[in-house]
């Protein structure tokens, strides 16, 4: 037990939990941002998935990493798009499109590997491995503990996800989309009322999810591996719906529950090699996201119980006056 | 009832929405392909080829048409509950070892497996029937994590207490012959079980279209208030359409691997869940329509399997297919021009039929 | 061009919905610029719908409108509100989360370079509109956590910075405190000082005498005339507002009402927006009885419904039926002790719409022996109850086995119907059982009410149909601001003009009076 615990309250461990958490993160912040628009995508498995493997393929087909990620993010806004389009035009149940993109990821992915590579595992042999660069900040990374976890050798992506989180909050909260956005999402009739296209801004929070969906399947491909492998999402996507819900879509709440989760699967990275049981070990993240999102259900559950007790509460005072 | 064109037009768009998955299945195939048209064939005709062919068409059916019926089953109520992927692995291996170590005699000895696979598959289902009634905690999200946490939790059983450490994969001991559900004809690969799954979607049709459970998880799924208001007790159907469908997909796994293996080897999601979704779209969540939807289903994906074999169309080919038809299926705008011409027709004849006789008994017209 | 003293002229409307059902028939509504304008009349009176098209949510069947003397095709509200109209709508259209100055901008907001909202120019707007008008709101704080008072500044001062002149207030003080009416009254006078015109939508006598300079009164979907305000009284306004044109009849014997079956006493109930809307209700409806609740929506009558079937919880008093209290109780517990609610919302409630007529009218016996053997249901019981409740209660359709939602909205309501009342209950809530059906439907239902009621049953029937409430009620009480302020033992020996004042609250009995409808041993 103790060799656990020491092994844990390391800077390589915390710096691990950063890494794990950075796809989570973008794609728990893509859900929240289509949430906001009162737009439910649970397609971010399937879409991370293929954006993963068209990401080392433009990557490998120009040379360029940049590349990789920008052709990634083009088809997370292609696949986002698509759901919006059966969702809101052929009117096909939002969620069973997103399980659509999902089964379209898995079977799709692998189908596309082959027709690249000639391979169904992964990418590695034809490919190459292609990684995104590194990057230690200069001055930064001297500050004791927190500038090895957070500014040492860091893929440059974990820094955009960071910095994503800022700017999915300046979105939400201090530009015209992001205010119609959730407007749209908390009473489209308000929207619709004062002429705001109630369509359009869901399309346009699809669009975003896409771009950020893309990036994290990047990462994936680009950062934690240095290739695809078939079935390498591994359910993320789906962990990054509940770090959404319990985060109630808010930027930071986000980013803490990313972490909760990415916490979850590097202490189960860890343990591995000990004397736990690994397989047991590694369920740990799926746990912790259920009892995550029930304790969340409970509080808003208690939440709207104490609202109406304060009610009654201020009645009471009012009457006894 | 429809009025008989509507029922019609259903139908039409169903085989509108096949033909778009054809035609996208097609274009796929030109393009990874130098022989189109043999894989093609291979694709559409290979299942038909011989007797062995079939059986093995039929064999696949199994697993999917359990997974198929309890999605069916889930889906009525409105629960999108997707753990039928998970309970037929959990339900497969509790069976399996049910199979493996406890001696009885034959036919008992299956009888028992399944129950028990059923059991654990119900078991499992009451966690995300319960939260979701109690707390309202998303179905759907516990779900998916409980199917990586069974696949965790039945592996890390089977590597560690229950492996065969002479094999050189990872597997279980061999089920005793007792509990081996036997093949229908000799040397082909379809099991009883395959009647088996045929009996059990004939129950889920009695179930779910005469008997009072099933008549209130229907209910629920088309109006909860009228649910409510009517008497039913919502929460506790909920939680019961989960349950059953847990109970199917566990009896699927034990099924499936009692007429098809020797030992547990599922060391990975089987995918059988996702497959039970296409069929419950295509049944349109009736049980009598999952068997024949199965057997569509497991024959594109034989053929595409052959198609694999002989030509270099990956078999992923059918996942493909299965998301367009999803997708398009499930449209109801899809083809809704068509549709919006044929009501209003349908309409204006009734309209003028109620007229009709509202003349014949006196009184305002009622337009 | 015409008479530019008229700002607003909507002439010879006619609203014919697709149902056959006439909204409004042949309506002149004229507003002066400059004038607060009082558009009355009771629910269904078709002063909504008026002004729907006004504000070019709906298009008019016929008749013409002229804006300014200009003739206009008012399609969609964006229209409207170029040409200076805004709406304040009864169901405030305001974002939660918001601030109140981001709602008051949304869809214009003011931009800092290109990508960003300038929010100091966005509080500036509201608080220069603010003062300008008196409306007195807070641009920082969120609209989740305003008082309705301000939320519907909020909503007048997103018309004024639009650009409307005219502007239309659905029922505003529906939601207000007496302080905060007082408050909006001010103004309103301070807006039509400075040039605006307003039209103001309400029952309210007290208010429209208060404030109004001119008032037009709907009735049935016709206009009954327009008339200053300072010139007519109450009574004669009431009296306009609150009538029957025809009088349908319904034949029923004289009721003899015996032992009482529900008892409802000392009902207290507060709304989740802090409004007392039950205020110490008593009554009970006797065996043999139709005891009519009449009143305008909105005075609590709904609650009470939806208390007495256990779809919200009273804050204090009981209910029982047969001396049993029902509080707290399942829905299948109510329906076991007889008890049947035909409801409001039949499309919500009433209904499973993808259902067959056969599987809606057992929703509320299907686990009941007689229909099920074992395990399995009892198919040929099924049909045989089907055909008969469809062939007694007379359901137009092609079978049993037929998708509710494809017969007319009559036919629908016989289905409901069919089911609560064969089901021998004691007791009858009737929620606006004929409300948007037709005359043939009306009339059966009717019919069968009181053939229920003369064999024993006890029926509470809510409606905001008078013609209904008096003739089918054996005694009706009068609900006005959570009360009852009026009970009359016998409908026929009722004034009806004096009625319409009870409903408006001019008039209300002494407590001993009212107390009489809870027939205390």
């Amino acid at each position: 037990m103790s060799n656990i615990l020491s092994s844990i309250l390391t800077t390589s461990f915390a710096a691990s939990i950063i890494r794990i958490m950075v796809p989570i993160l973008f794609a728990a912040l893509a859900a929240s941002i289509t949430e906001k628009a009162g737009v439910v995508n649970i397609g971010l498995e399937g879409t991370m998935s293929l954006c993963a493997l068209i990401a080392v393929t433009c990557a490998w087909k120009s040379g360029s990493t940049l590349v990789g990620v920008l052709g990634a993010m083009a088809l997370g806004i292609l696949l986002s798009l698509m759901i919006g389009f059966f969702a809101f035009k052929f009117k096909t149940d939002i969620i069973l499109c997103g399980i659509a993109v999902n089964t379209l990821g898995e079977g799709g992915a692998v189908l596309l590997l082959y027709l690249l590579t000639g391979s169904k595992g992964d990418t590695q042999t034809v490919m190459g491995a292609w990684s995104l660069p590194r990057v230690t900040v200069p001055l930064l990374s001297k500050i004791p503990v927190i500038g090895e976890i957070f500014f040492t050798n860091q893929s440059i992506l974990t820094y955009v996800a960071f910095l994503c989180v800022l700017l999915v909050w300046i979105l939400l909260y201090k530009t015209p989309l992001g205010i119609r956005i959730r407007a749209v999402g908390e009473n489209d009739h308000a929207a619709d009322s004062v002429g705001v296209g109630v369509y359009k801004i869901k399309y346009t929070s699809l669009i975003l999810c896409g771009i950020l969906c893309g990036m994290a399947g990047a990462y994936m491909s680009m950062s934690y591996m240095t290739m695809f492998s078939k079935g390498m999402i591994a359910g993320r996507g789906f962990i990054a719906l509940a770090a959404q819900a319990m985060g109630r879509g808010e930027p930071v709440g986000v980013m803490l529950s990313s972490l909760l989760f990415g916490f979850a699967q590097a202490l189960a990275n860890y343990v591995k090699g000990t004397n736990l049981p690994a397989r047991l070990v590694e369920a740990l993240p799926y746990v912790v996201t259920i009892l995550g999102i029930t304790i969340y259900a409970i509080s808003t559950f208690n939440k709207t119980r104490k609202i109406r007790a304060r009610k009654e509460k201020k009645e009471q005072k009012k009457a006894a006056a | 009832m429809k009025s008989k064109s509507l029922r019609l037009f259903g139908y039409v768009r169903g085989a509108a929405a096949l033909l778009v998955a054809f035609l996208v299945a097609l274009v796929l195939i030109f393009l990874s392909s130098d022989e189109p048209l043999v894989a093609l064939r291979y694709m559409l005709l290979g299942p038909a080829a011989s007797w062995s062919k079939i059986c093995r068409v039929l064999a696949y059916m199994i697993p999917i048409t359990f997974t198929g019926l309890a999605t069916c089953i889930m889906f009525s109520a409105n629960q999108f509950n997707l753990a039928g992927e998970g309970c037929i692995s959990a339900g497969g291996f509790v069976g399996a070892l049910v199979a493996i170590y406890c001696p009885m005699p034959t036919v008992i000895h299956q009888i028992v497996c399944i129950l028990a696979g059923a059991l654990i598959g119900g078991l499992i289902m009451l966690i995300p029937g319960f939260l979701k009634t109690r707390w309202g905690v998303s179905e759907m999200v516990v779900s998916l994590m409980l199917n990586y946490i069974i696949l965790d939790v039945t592996m890390q059983f089977l590597t560690q207490n229950f492996a065969d450490r002479s094999q050189g994969a990872t597997m279980t001991f061999p089920y005793k012959s007792s509990a081996i559900i036997p093949k229908i004809f000799a040397g082909e690969q379809v099991s009883y079980g395959i009647l088996i799954a045929i009996a059990m979607a004939v129950l889920c049709w009695f179930f779910l279209y005469r008997t009072k459970w099933g008549y209130a998880i229907r209910m629920v799924g088309i109006n909860k208030e009228f649910s409510q208001y009517s008497g039913i007790k919502v929460g506790a159907i909920v939680i019961l359409c989960q349950v059953v469908g847990g109970i199917l997909a566990g009896m699927g796994g034990v099924v499936t691997q009692l007429g098809y293996f020797q030992q547990y080897r599922w060391t990975a999601l089987t995918g059988y869940g996702w497959d039970g979704i296409t069929l419950a779209i295509l049944a349109a969540n009736n049980p009598i329509f999952i068997p024949i939807a199965a057997f569509f289903v497991a024959w594109l994906q034989y053929g595409c399997e052959l198609m694999n074999t002989w030509t270099t169309v990956p078999v992923e080919m059918m996942d493909l297919i299965s998301v367009v038809i999803f997708l398009f299926f499930a449209a109801d705008q899809f083809l809704s021009g068509f549709r919006q011409k044929l009501v209003v027709r349908e309409t204006k004849k009734e309209l003028a039929e109620k007229a009709a006789q509202q003349s014949k008994k006196g009184g305002e017209a009622h337009v | 061009m015409q008479n530019s003293e008229y700002v607003v002229e909507m002439r010879g409307i006619d609203k014919i919905y697709p149902n056959g059902i006439a909204a409004n028939q042949g309506v002149d509504f004229l507003v002066k610029k400059g004038e607060i304008h009082a558009l009355m009349g009771e629910n269904g009176a078709g002063k909504s719908t008026l002004m729907k098209m006004l504000f070019g949510m709906e298009q008019p069947t016929n008749g013409e409108i002229f804006i300014n003397g200009e003739k206009v095709a008012l399609t969609s509200p964006t229209v409207a509100i170029a040409h200076g109209i805004g709406m304040v709508h009864q169901h405030f259209m305001l974002v939660p989360s918001l601030t109140v100055a981001e709602n008051v901008v949304l869809g214009m907001e003011p931009r800092k370079g290109k990508l960003f909202v300038d929010f100091s120019k966005a509080i500036a707007l509201t608080e220069e509109y603010s003062k300008k008008f008196n409306l007195e709101v807070d641009p920082n704080a969120k609209v989740m956590d305003i008082p309705v008072g301000m939320k519907q500044k909020v909503e007048i001062l997103k018309a004024l910075v639009r650009g409307a002149k005219i502007l239309i207030l659905d029922e505003p003080t529906a939601v207000l405190t007496t302080q905060e009416t007082v408050e909006l009254f001010r103004e309103l006078i301070h807006l039509k000082e400075q040039g605006y015109t307003i039209i103001f939508i309400s029952h309210k006598l007290k208010e429209i005498k208060e404030i109004t300079d001119r008032m037009t009164i709907l009735r049935g979907g016709r206009s009954m005339g327009v008339y200053n305000t300072a010139d007519t009284t109450e009574q004669e306004i009431s009296r306009l507002m609150v009538g029957r044109d025809v009088i349908l009849t319904v034949q029923k014997d004289q009721a003899q009402p015996t032992e009482p079956v529900l008892q409802v006493k000392d009902l207290e109930f507060t709304n989740d927006w802090n409004r007392k809307m039950l205020n110490k209700v008593s009554f009970t409806v006797r065996k043999g009885e139709i005891l009519g609740i009449a009143g305008v929506e909105g005075n609590g009558q709904r609650e009470l419904v939806d208390i007495l079937y256990n779809f919200a919880k009273p804050d204090a008093g009981s209910v029982s039926v047969g001396g049993k209290s029902t509080l707290g109780l399942h829905q299948d517990k109510l329906r076991d002790m007889g008890i049947s609610l035909i409801p409001e919302d039949r499309m919500i409630y009433g209904i499973a719409d993808s259902a067959s007529i056969e599987e809606n009218v057992i929703s509320d016996r299907f686990d009941k022996k007689q229909f099920n053997n074992g395990p399995l249901f009892n198919m040929k019981a099924i049909h045989a109850e089907s055909e008969r409740l469809v062939a007694e209660y007379q359901v137009l359709c092609k079978s049993p086995q037929q998708q509710v939602k494809m017969l007319s909205g009559g036919n629908i309501q016989k289905v409901v119907v069919a089911r609560e009342f064969s089901s021998d209950p004691v007791l009858i809530i009737a929620d606006q059982p004929t409300r948007g059906i037709d005359v043939g439907a009306t009339e059966f239902i009717r019919k069968k009410l009181v053939e229920l009621s003369r064999a024993g049953a006890a029926v509470l029937l809510v409606s905001a149909d008078l013609n209904e409430v008096i003739e089918l009620s054996d005694s009706l009480v009068v609900f006005h601001g959570g009360e009852i302020v009026a009970y009359f033992e016998d409908t026929k020996k009722m004034d009806e003009m004096e009625m319409g004042e009870y409903m408006l609250g001019l008039k209300r009995q002494s407590p001993e009076e009212v107390r009489r409808v809870v027939h205390e041993k």
